[in-house]
């Protein structure tokens, strides 16, 4: 089968999935009583009961739910993902996800250059000092990391860098917040960071990297644990394997045995259940941001599910769910780019 | 011609001789052994804590909504650590270690009641999970076929929910209580036991033994439950025990974020929650409560880690 | 090869002994080996599986598991006791002096990398011949090919290799000359498109000649091949020995043949040693060893094949079974299964002693 038959199998089974999705989220959010019932962002308190009917049966809320269902997937498609927020204060949904989105983008992505570059080095200490001092020690470092409550280790963060560091009178990161100068510069992509990077102001963007550190490292410090041991898991794998006998016989230096002949092989499958748990980041963020106020999606969505805010959960679930999946299909491609063996 | 005796040791024994092999290996890493006694530890807590503690303390009287006079809340009169910058010394008769809470609770006495709630949920959690969800991946993979595509399509969609969000939904919807939340984790948790079990079952199958087990006449589900799945199980076992620390941390994070039934629970994730409220005055407050969920997710991490070590059929020597 | 008595070896393993450390018990897998090899000659070791003939070889090259260790002996290889080397200059050994072809070509090559890779790296090792080379191919004009590259070895000196300079552009030309040419000396038709694949693209008896050539590329004074021919099915296994006994006279260097089995032994080797139970119990040339067999075990092994002239009823198999190494017989390991057993045989470890011109055995038989 040609690559290409292979992506489109795959994008078939993608939107599958996301139908699976949509529908279990769906009922979830529309089918039960809530506290706050589903057409609450398109009425305001003032008006009378039949207004509020009228509502009711304009946006379809009356009709049985599979109905509703279809009108909610017309409107979608078309790019109407509903009204989002309580009473009179709603905005569209996309525009306030998305407008969140890059803050969650940044962040994710920061801390999943940091799992890697620490985690990495981490894990092939790890397998070549296997079962010696290096190897404990990279191993608690790691183990830690997953073990740890993500709220808690944000919060531990913060009253050491924020708290204990402004009592004792040394330069302290700030305790929440993306940025703390807002509005000074254009938002282009929505990333402090990198709209600081792109204006120029140098001020901005060391600001927006300071409060970019903490929650970084935060979320960082759960994963790296995890693909350390995925890597000293793979290394040691590897380094058994024959062909690095053979290597080691050829009388070539033990560093170039690591990094030519065994690196590569090591990190092939290290690559593919990366790729899928640094998808999960972008979800499993939500409490980091809670944490350190970051503005990013998770944080709304925690907002969205205390409000019973329907539309908001829909739309933030389905986004996570496609980044779950198209991110499968990114690294099952890559398999195939890395891995000469592998053939359609 | 000479012939030596060869004794047919029982399946059983062998098993048996697995099972010593695996415990001296285990015990040989010092982090395993270390992380193997802490998880120990901390299920015999949680057989005993209420009986070392009196559980009615969780609730003091005049509960819900009483709270104690100011003079009994937050009090630090342990006076080898101070660690917040305005605390009023309670000059009293008890002795609290770790201080006590907003409620004028003995913290220490709230963790260990909280220690069996965590522990019994996370077990329940896990072995269900276990067990349905390596079920489920068994079945899947040895039928193969229609059903195995159909299965696995379905593990993909629960794959791809963001498995805290759902699990909030869930307790908004059907209400705050430990039932729903447990519900909320089940339904979340069992692809991976799904996908690792039909991964085993898939390479298992192919081998020679299950040929040979069915020429002579072996029925499937008795293939399947004697021999198949005790060979396959070990990633599984090391899987679950991973997860049982996993669970405590989302249950935590879940209590949390409010999804507590009662404010007065004496759980990890609940304390924690009161101690944010007063991270800056009592930081204590929420360091322990995260402090013993770090512990105990910690040993049973290392636990299944060292598990996974042990356990490589290749690795062992 | 009569006159290898006359000459010093250029390997001298002297009394041998390694253990591996298991759960179960020491494995005492050698138990006092003595394995001589002399320059240009091809020595063959024997034996059944599990009786230490790739153990000897791992300790020759330094490449023991870390659960193995050298409980007494010494290796001396061109004066110098293996045994003693440090890491790096094991690791230099192995990269000029002793190179080693391994059993299974599917699982010894790296399956991510290009042939291309994997062969070249071995002609990177010598560096400075390299540059040599390219210096002779353009001060001199002569043409470098593997065999004037395998006689220029050892005269670097003579060359002043410091005063040119030499591009890099030019070392991998000349290095990517030498692979082909090294390919084509190993028969493999088309070398070039060869060098652009990876090794699952390859056939087993092509992965074989290639891995041959990655050990000629080494330019080793002794070449060891562990059971090459294994692997491979019996036409393939044909073609390699072939191949072998061709090299035989084009390299320089001296070869030690691992195989169980005694027709490869044959068909290639000018001496054979007979490996028991982690000892060497019989060496002698190859004629000799099959006309006038002396340690009883020789003996059964060639009684126990079948000949084509005269068939039989029934295989005659040497009674018992191979021992087990972590509670071996005492004495001389053998004796449980010999015909000729005697009190002696259990109390004490036979010597290898030479009986006649070239010919050692270790059996209280003859006086050992």
């Amino acid at each position: 089968m040609k690559l290409y038959q292979y992506i489109i199998k795959r994008l078939i089974l993608m939107i599958f999935v996301l139908f699976g999705v949509s529908i279990i989220i769906f009922y979830l959010c529309r089918g039960f009583p809530t506290s706050l019932p589903p057409w609450t962002a398109y009425i305001s308190p003032n008006m009378k009961p039949a207004q509020i009917e009228a509502m009711k049966i304009a946006h379809g809320f009356d009709k049985p739910l599979p109905i509703q269902y279809f009108y909610w997937l017309r409107d979608v498609l078309k790019g109407n993902w509903g009204l989002t927020g309580i009473w009179a204060n709603c905005m569209p949904a996309n525009k306030v996800f998305f407008r969140h989105f890059p803050y969650t983008v940044e962040l994710a992505v920061t801390a999943a250059i940091l799992a890697m570059i620490i985690g990495v080095p981490l894990g092939i200490i790890s397998a070549l000092k296997s079962n010696k001092l290096p190897d404990h020690i990279s191993r608690i470092i790691s183990l830690v990391g997953y073990s740890t409550p993500a709220y808690w280790f944000g919060f531990m963060l913060q009253l050491v860098f924020f708290y204990y560091f402004y009592l004792w009178g040394l330069p302290y990161l700030p305790s929440g917040g993306a940025t703390g100068m807002e509005g000074i510069v254009p938002k282009l992509t929505g990333m402090p960071v990198l709209d600081g990077i792109l204006a120029g102001n140098l001020e901005y963007t060391w600001d927006a990297i300071c409060h970019l550190i903490l929650p970084a490292f935060s979320l960082s410090f759960i994963s790296l644990g995890f693909l350390a041991r995925m890597v000293r898991a793979s290394m040691l794998e590897i380094l058994r394997q024959d062909y690095i006998t053979l290597a080691r016989s050829k009388g070539l230096k033990e560093r170039v045995v690591i990094y030519r002949h065994a690196l590569k092989n090591a990190l092939i499958p290290v690559v593919t259940l990366a790729g899928i748990f640094f998808a999960g980041l972008l979800g499993g963020s939500a409490i980091t941001e809670f944490v350190f106020s970051w503005p990013g999606v998770g944080q709304q969505a925690l907002k969205a599910i205390s409000e019973d805010d329907s539309n908001f959960i829909l739309i933030y679930t389905l986004v996570c769910a496609f980044i779950v999946v198209t991110a499968n299909l990114a690294v099952d491609i890559l398999y195939v780019f890395l891995d000469p063996r592998i053939k359609y | 011609m000479e012939t030596r005796n060869v004794e047919v040791k029982s399946e059983w024994q062998a098993r048996l001789a697995d099972l010593k092999y695996t415990l001296h290996l285990m015990r040989k890493n010092p982090l395993v052994l270390s992380g193997s006694l802490i998880a120990l530890f901390f299920i015999a807590l949680s057989l005993l804590a209420n009986y070392i503690v009196d559980p009615n303390l969780a609730y003091p009287a005049g509960y819900p909504g009483k709270r104690y006079p100011f003079e009994r809340s937050y009090m630090w009169n342990n006076p080898i650590i101070n660690w917040g910058p305005g605390i009023t010394i309670y000059k009293g008769p008890e002795f609290f270690y770790l201080g006590t809470d907003g409620w004028g609770r003995d913290l220490l006495k709230m963790l260990i009641l909280s220690i069996p709630v965590d522990m019994t949920n996370a077990a329940i959690i896990t072995i269900t999970l276990a067990v349905f969800g390596s079920l489920i991946g068994a079945l899947s993979g040895y039928v193969g076929g229609k059903i195995d595509e159909l299965i696995m399509r379905i593990t993909d969609i629960f794959f791809a929910f963001p498995g805290l969000l759902l699990a909030m939904v869930f307790a908004s919807m059907f209400g705050r209580t430990l039932e729903t939340l447990r519900l909320a984790l089940l339904l979340v948790g069992w692809p991976p036991y799904t996908r690792l079990m039909r991964g085993q079952l898939l390479s298992e199958k192919e081998k020679p033994y299950v040929e040979a087990l069915r020429a002579l006449g072996m029925g499937h589900i008795r293939t399947l439950f004697r021999h198949i799945i005790p060979n396959a199980i070990y990633p599984i076992l090391v899987q679950a025990t991973m997860d049982f620390g996993g669970v405590i941390l989302t249950f935590s994070a879940l209590m949390f974020l409010g999804f507590s039934p009662s404010q007065a629970l004496p759980e990890l994730g609940n304390l924690a929650a009161d101690g944010y409220t007063h991270i800056f005055n009592a930081p204590w407050l929420m360091i322990f409560p995260g402090l013993t969920i770090l512990l105990m997710s910690l040993a049973f991490n290392l636990l299944g880690d060292g598990l996974r070590d042990v356990l490589d059929p290749r690795l062992r020597r | 090869m009569a006159k290898t008595n006359r000459q010093q070896p250029i390997l001298d393993v002297r009394n041998l002994k390694a253990n591996f450390h298991t759960y179960r018990g020491e494995v005492k897998a050698l138990n006092g080996v003595y394995l001589k090899i002399y320059p240009r000659e091809v020595l063959a070791l024997v034996g059944e599986s599990g009786c230490g003939k790739s153990v000897t070889v791992l300790t020759i090259i330094g490449l023991l598991p870390e659960n193995a260790y050298v409980l007494s002996g010494r290796i001396i290889y061109k004066g110098k006791d293996l045994l003693n080397a440090s890491k790096e200059e094991m690791r230099l050994s192995r990269a000029s002096e002793l190179a080693t072809v391994f059993q299974d070509p599917m699982t010894y090559l790296n399956p991510v990398l290009k042939i291309d890779i994997q062969l070249k790296e071995n002609f990177m090792l010598n560096k400075d011949l390299l540059k040599a080379a390219v210096i002779t191919n353009k001060i001199e004009g002569k043409q470098i090919g593997y065999s004037e590259f395998l006689g220029m070895k050892g005269s670097t000196k003579n060359l002043s290799i410091k005063k040119y300079k030499v591009s890099k552009g030019e070392i991998k030309e000349m290095q990517r000359k030498l692979c082909l040419d090294v390919l084509r000396l190993v028969k493999l038709p088309d070398p070039e498109r060869i060098l652009q694949q990876y090794p699952f693209e390859l056939s087993g008896g092509m992965r074989q000649r290639v891995m041959i050539a990655m050990a000629l590329a080494r330019l080793p004074s002794i070449f060891i091949a562990d059971e090459i021919t294994t692997a491979l099915d019996v036409t393939i296994q044909a073609q390699i020995l072939r191949l072998m006994k061709d090299l035989k006279e084009r390299i320089d260097a001296s070869t030690l043949i691992i195989t169980h089995d005694l027709s490869v032994a044959a068909e290639v080797s000018d001496r054979i040693a007979v490996m028991y139970g982690g000892n060497v119990v019989e060496v002698a040339s190859t004629m000799e060893i099959f006309k006038k067999p002396l340690h009883p075990y020789t003996t059964l092994l060639m009684r126990a094949i079948p000949s084509i002239l005269r068939p039989v009823n029934t295989l005659k198999s040497i009674p018992g079974t191979v021992p087990e190494m972590i509670n071996p017989p005492p004495g001389c390991r053998f004796h449980p299964r010999c015909p000729y057993a005697t009190v002696r045989c259990k109390k004490e470890k036979p010597k290898l002693t030479e009986i006649s011109d070239g010919h050692e055995v270790a059996c209280h038989l003859y006086g050992g």
